[in-house]
């Protein structure tokens, strides 16, 4: 009996998935850590599709099997995801570890996830009926629960090219090499003439999703240094109320201030 | 659907044909009996199992048996019969970087693995390069000596 299946171009890809009860195999680095030999694997790292890092007028495209380590090496990865991806795990670990698997994984603490939150990403879905792009943020409804459907594949992952260069990103882990982010944070600001021209961040490991408000974000936008100073006082008690942080290894309140802390801190070092 | 699977092992094409969701690990231990990959957390914390597959250092606990087919792997004892092992074990021997020797195998090919891609590296990319690599005995200082000393003597070698 056939328990693991290789696909070698999407369609095929598309339809094993339809016609089995096989588990998607990217990188494979938390699936295995819960070996079972039963396993039913699809292993999609052949699929041309899934391996490519193009871009188009708008966005990078980075195919979901695309290794952490190919994101780092490659020169239309931008400079914020590169920043990321370099602090999972270890080299062991972003050599085989892919942006797929960790946005299908659905957790929280997904140190490349955060990055495709906060640049309002997009995501290439498809089963063999067709495709659909849908907003990253409307791909995760609950703890580990994912819009998608039981014969889908994430394909790609559409990363807007612009207006991604003033970022801020800390992760927070107990260690250098080999950690899982306690709280993560990424924020962006883009700034045209003394003009919020985009505001936006995203907060990691501290609920059940990544939490990411862009009705707060959009407080900031369209003002100038001087307006956004104003609000932000309002700004901050809106995110104050808006994350929840969810106990963990970690307790609530460390969680709690660490994101508001960050955050000022982000503010102040754009003049805000 | 044929379940069989090809692949270089240390120079040697090798046919597979057991269950593919198997560990490379447990497979490389046991049906090869290449014992010098070890077997620590089997969770991709500790890099004990260490082998480089295509040129990239990889937790072989962590990588099923499907994803290997028409790769090349490289284990220990493959790369101990090179001349780059032995500026390595030379240089590792000099500062006393193996105590119990446990991590040692996955030090060493992590070591490769970083003058493979970097003859002259800077110790803080030595540092990085083997961070996926753990050691309880040495404190990680002779270690980063022995590959400086390793990148020194034996250049010319990567």
């Amino acid at each position: 009996m056939v328990n693991c299946v290789t696909a070698h171009s999407l369609e095929e890809a598309l339809v094993l998935r339809k016609n089995h009860e096989l588990i998607p195999y990217v990188g494979g680095t938390d699936l295995m850590i819960h070996a079972d030999e039963k396993s039913k694997y699809l292993f999609l790292h052949k699929v041309p599709e899934m391996k490519q890092i193009v871009e188009d007028d708008d966005y990078i495209r980075f195919g979901a099997s695309c290794t952490f380590t190919e994101i780092i090496e490659h020169s239309l990865s931008p400079k914020i995801l590169k920043d990321a991806c370099s602090q999972i795990g270890a080299p062991t670990i972003r050599n085989v570890g892919s942006i797929g698997g960790n946005i299908g994984n659905g957790s929280p603490k997904a140190d490349s996830a955060l990055i495709c939150m906060v640049t309002d990403s997009k995501l290439r879905l498809a089963n063999s009926a067709g495709e659909r792009i849908i907003p990253i943020k409307d791909f995760y409804l609950g703890h580990k629960k994912l819009d998608l459907l039981p014969d889908e594949l994430i394909v790609e992952i559409l990363m807007p090219k612009n207006g991604l260069d003033n970022y801020y990103h800390k992760k927070v882990g107990a260690r250098n090499a080999l950690a899982i982010s306690r709280v993560s944070f990424a924020g962006i600001m883009d700034i045209k003439e003394n003009k919020v021209k985009n505001c936006a961040t995203a907060y990691g490991a501290v609920s059940d999703v990544i939490i990411r408000v862009n009705s707060i974000d959009n407080m900031l936008i369209g003002k100038t240094i001087e307006e956004a100073k104003e609000l932000k006082d309002a700004y901050l008690k809106a995110f104050d109320q808006a994350i929840v942080p969810i106990k963990g290894r970690v307790g609530i309140e460390y969680r709690k201030d660490v994101c508001m802390n960050l955050l000022r801190d982000f503010l102040e070092i754009n003049g805000i | 659907m044929a379940n069989e699977i090809k692949f270089i092992l240390n120079g040697q094409e090798q046919v597979y044909d057991g269950n593919l969701a198997a560990r490379l690990l447990d497979v490389l231990r046991e049906k090869f009996n290449l014992t010098g990959t070890k077997s620590g957390c089997k969770e991709g914390e500790c890099g004990a199992c260490s082998v480089i597959i295509d040129g990239k250092l990889m937790n072989s606990c962590l990588i099923a048996m499907g994803r290997v087919d028409g790769s090349t792997i490289l284990t220990i004892e493959g790369y101990s019969e090179t001349e780059r092992f032995l500026a390595l074990s030379d240089a590792y021997e000099s500062v006393s970087a193996v105590q119990c020797g446990f991590c040692t195998p996955g030090m060493i090919l992590a070591s490769e693995s970083i003058l493979s891609s970097n003859p002259h590296p800077s110790e803080e990319e030595v540092r990085i390069g083997i961070s996926g690599n753990l050691c309880r005995c040495t404190g990680y200082n002779s270690i980063v000596k022995a590959i400086g000393i390793a990148a020194e003597k034996g250049s010319g070698l990567w």
